[in-house]
């Protein structure tokens, strides 16, 4: 229904127009169908003169209520201060047309958010008439899209406030289009730094060369999507390992907009992983050492294999294993080797590293330290072992030597007793012989000859004590002076007959005098063993006696050309109860050069022989010929 | 075993010069003959030149040249000498193990007992009848 308030009209003609306006059947079917505008007519100066249901509905007046009166009320009172109604109106005057978004106002108060479109209405001759009025409620509208902005709001907070993803957007160049917070936090880069920049500028080196940028959005464009673990280059150049999905986004047509890049920063996830790949490679690197070390002996091959396996697995090159007390250098990591046992320590493992170690690592070092150390146990307990089988062994050396000596003992009390048996028998015929025959001269003569065997039992008691005493370090020399040719001559007396029984003549080359200081029945006890010797063994064939003096010393030498001895005999043949002859052939207790060596050593002199088997022995004397101190200490060593 | 041929002859084969003597002495007291050598080379020897063979041997053992054992090995070769009995004179403990070995008629240990000397001596040359 349309109302109309003729006094409100100032201009009848343009009052007739709206009339005939109004009357129009079609205008009025239009306005009153429409329901969701409010349309209505001003006059000229702003005064409501229709009003259509549409508008009540809108503003919440009645026709009568309006008609007539400005439209100014339909705003805000701050719009009313601003002039806006009247602004709005000369704008539609000049222009023909203004449209406008604003808040309105209705009968109760209460505010819509309208769009106005005020159109210029001219009379034939092109005067302004009054205005129509176009007005419709967007508060839906708006509010719908004050949803949308607000939801598209929350969704950009949301995304900006993500802190461990990097979500941005990538044009379909793929240069960065947007950034938030966790692509900032993540990559380093600012939105402002970013944005416009192609995104290859997260890739290492080696990628870019591989066109991987490239690839990864062709992939995401052809697929949809592109998803991978890898690295990135932070803005400072680090590198971290993340986790990439590209999508790419698409228009209702299909047509690509660009992509979404979601990164996730997954480096600490990635090291726990490799961490525990980590310890394991470390337990399974100190298991083999442990099995080395059970099946190795030889502790230098452990410790060897020790630091071996900590280069290895540690992947660190200097590696030292220091000795209990040995300082660790400046900056190593050490774990000290302790040997379960009451020495303790045994020594540190140390390693000088760049890089620090985690506790996997220094866990590692203190097992492999332990491994060592039980090595070390090991070792000093077979050390023991062997200690206590050698010196088993040492003890049977020794039974098996005294056992030998007890047999050489034996071996010579046997001789000794034949020995002594000889001249007993001689003794004892003579003895016995004499108490059965008479004749004074017999007697006499048989006397001698007991005499004699007595003086031979003597000699050999004599030479058993000497032994004795040697042994014991306990042979007096008493040193006179005298003549060594003298003396020689003199025992060659005593030789003459036997050397005549031997058939082995004596053959004396010796200056006319030697003087010198020397314990004379020493010396003549070496003359004896040494001519009685060259008579036993001299097979019948002449003797050859030679003294030399030269400026300290005095040289005797007593060659026989007989059987001579095997050089494997030479050196055996000055020791206690040792012959070269076959004990066979040859009697004697095998003592004679023995106490011989240590009367001439006594004198600080020495004894040697040149001998070929089968062709005779030269036995050489060599004395100095002044006063000398015996040395009983060397007489005992030697004996 | 005796052999009246033999003259009362006793070898005597000792390398001491002292025993052999003494040996030498109380048997020419007992009337025996005595043939000397010093060891058993001188003993064959001895033996060779001798008119006739001695009724008896006295061996030492050990002695230079040619021992006891040595002799017997080569008296045993010789069917002129083999005959001849042989007493061993050892100063070893075993010599009657000696003894036996060399296949000897009889042994005297050392020192010889003269009563068992002339004993011995005598079963192999009884006084010429």
């Amino acid at each position: 229904m349309w109302w109309m308030r003729a006094a409100s009209m100032k201009n009848w003609q343009v009052q007739g127009e709206f009339k005939a306006l109004q009357a129009s059947a079609e205008v009025r079917a239009v306005t009153d169908s429409v329901k969701d505008y409010a349309i209505f007519l001003l006059d000229p100066d702003g005064i409501v003169v229709t009003w259509n249901v549409g508008a009540e509905r809108l503003k919440g007046y009645k026709a009568p209520e309006i008609i007539g009166q400005s439209f100014e009320r339909f705003y805000t009172e701050q719009d009313q201060a601003a002039g806006l109604p009247r602004t709005l109106l000369a704008a539609a005057a000049r222009e023909g047309r203004v449209e406008h978004e604003g808040w309105r106002v209705r009968r109760d108060g209460s505010r819509f958010w309208a769009d106005v479109v005020i159109n210029r209405i001219e009379g034939k001759g092109g005067e302004l008439i009054g205005f129509t009025k176009v007005t419709r409620d967007l508060s839906e509208r708006r509010r719908t899209e004050e949803d949308l902005r607000q939801s598209e709001e929350r969704l950009r907070r949301m995304i900006e406030s993500v802190k461990d993803y990097a979500i941005f957007l990538l044009d379909p160049q793929g240069r960065v289009s947007s950034w938030n917070s966790g692509a900032e936090r993540l990559k380093g880069f600012t939105a402002a730094e970013i944005i416009g920049q192609h995104f290859s500028r997260f890739y290492l080196p080696e990628d870019l060369a591989a066109r991987k940028p490239d690839r990864e959005l062709e992939i995401a464009s052809a697929t949809g999507r592109f998803e991978e673990e890898g690295w990135r280059l932070r803005k400072d150049g680090t590198r971290f390992w993340a986790s990439v999905v590209l999508s790419a986004v698409r228009d209702g047509d299909g047509k690509l907009m660009g992509f979404t890049k979601v990164t996730r920063d997954m480096t600490e996830r990635r090291r726990a992983a490799e961490e525990v790949v980590e310890r394991a490679r470390q337990q399974s690197a100190v298991s083999s050492l442990g099995l080395h070390a059970l099946q190795t002996a030889d502790l230098d091959l452990v410790r060897d294999r020790a630091l071996e396996v900590t280069r290895e697995t540690l992947r660190i090159d200097d590696v030292r294993i220091l000795s209990a007390g040995e300082p660790a250098p400046a900056g190593s990591i050490t774990a000290v080797i302790h040997a379960a046992d009451a020495q303790g320590e045994s020594g540190t493992f140390a390693v000088i590293s760049d890089r620090e170690l985690n506790a996997n690592d220094t866990t590692f070092l203190q097992a492999v330290a332990n491994v060592v150390a039980a090595a070390f146990v090991r070792a000093r307990t077979e050390e023991q072992l062997r200690n206590a089988e050698r010196e088993a062994v040492e003890e049977r050396g020794r039974t098996v030597q005294a056992e030998q000596a007890l047999s050489e003992r034996d071996e010579f009390i046997s001789v000794a007793a034949h020995e002594l048996r000889t001249p007993l028998t001689a003794l004892q015929l003579k003895l016995q012989g004499l108490a059965r025959t008479g004749g004074i001269e017999r007697k006499t003569d048989r006397l001698g000859g007991a005499v004699r065997q007595t003086q031979r039992l003597t000699r050999l008691v004599d030479r058993l004590l000497d032994v004795s005493r040697i042994a014991q370090g306990r042979v007096e020399m008493r040193p006179e002076a005298f003549d060594f040719a003298a003396l020689v001559r003199q025992v060659a007396e005593d030789f003459r007959e036997p050397a005549v029984q031997a058939r082995s003549p004596l053959q004396l080359h010796l200056p006319e005098r030697v003087l010198g200081t020397w314990d004379r029945l020493r010396m003549e006890q070496v003359l004896v063993n040494l001519l009685s010797n060259a008579l036993k063994y001299g097979a019948g064939k002449p003797i050859a006696v030679t003294l030399d003096a030269l400026s300290s010393t005095v040289r005797l030498a007593v060659a026989d050309q007989g059987i001579g001895i095997a050089p494997e005999d030479v050196d055996r043949i000055f020791g206690r109860f040792q012959r070269a002859a076959s004990i066979r052939n040859y009697g004697g207790m095998g003592l004679g050069l023995y106490v011989t060596r240590h009367i001439v050593e006594a004198h600080g002199g020495i004894i040697s022989v040149v001998s070929n088997p089968g062709e005779g022995a030269t036995f050489v004397v060599e004395l100095p010929s002044g006063p000398r101190a015996v040395d009983r200490e060397r007489l005992k060593a030697r004996a | 075993m005796t052999d009246p041929g033999c003259k009362r002859t006793v070898l005597i084969v000792e390398d001491d010069r002292d025993t052999r003597s003494a040996l030498a002495e109380v048997l020419e007291d007992g009337n025996y003959r005595l043939l000397t050598a010093e060891n058993g080379k001188a003993a064959l020897d001895e033996l060779r030149a001798a008119p006739s063979p001695p009724c008896l041997i006295l061996l030492d053992v050990m002695m230079p040249v040619m021992d006891g054992r040595e002799f017997r090995l080569e008296q045993e070769k010789d069917p002129a000498l083999s005959k001849i009995p042989v007493v061993v004179l050892s100063a070893h403990a075993d010599a009657v193990v000696s003894a036996n070995q060399m296949g000897a008629a009889g042994f005297l240990k050392k020192p010889v007992d003269l009563g068992d000397l002339l004993r011995t001596v005598e079963q192999f040359c009884p006084k010429s009848s």
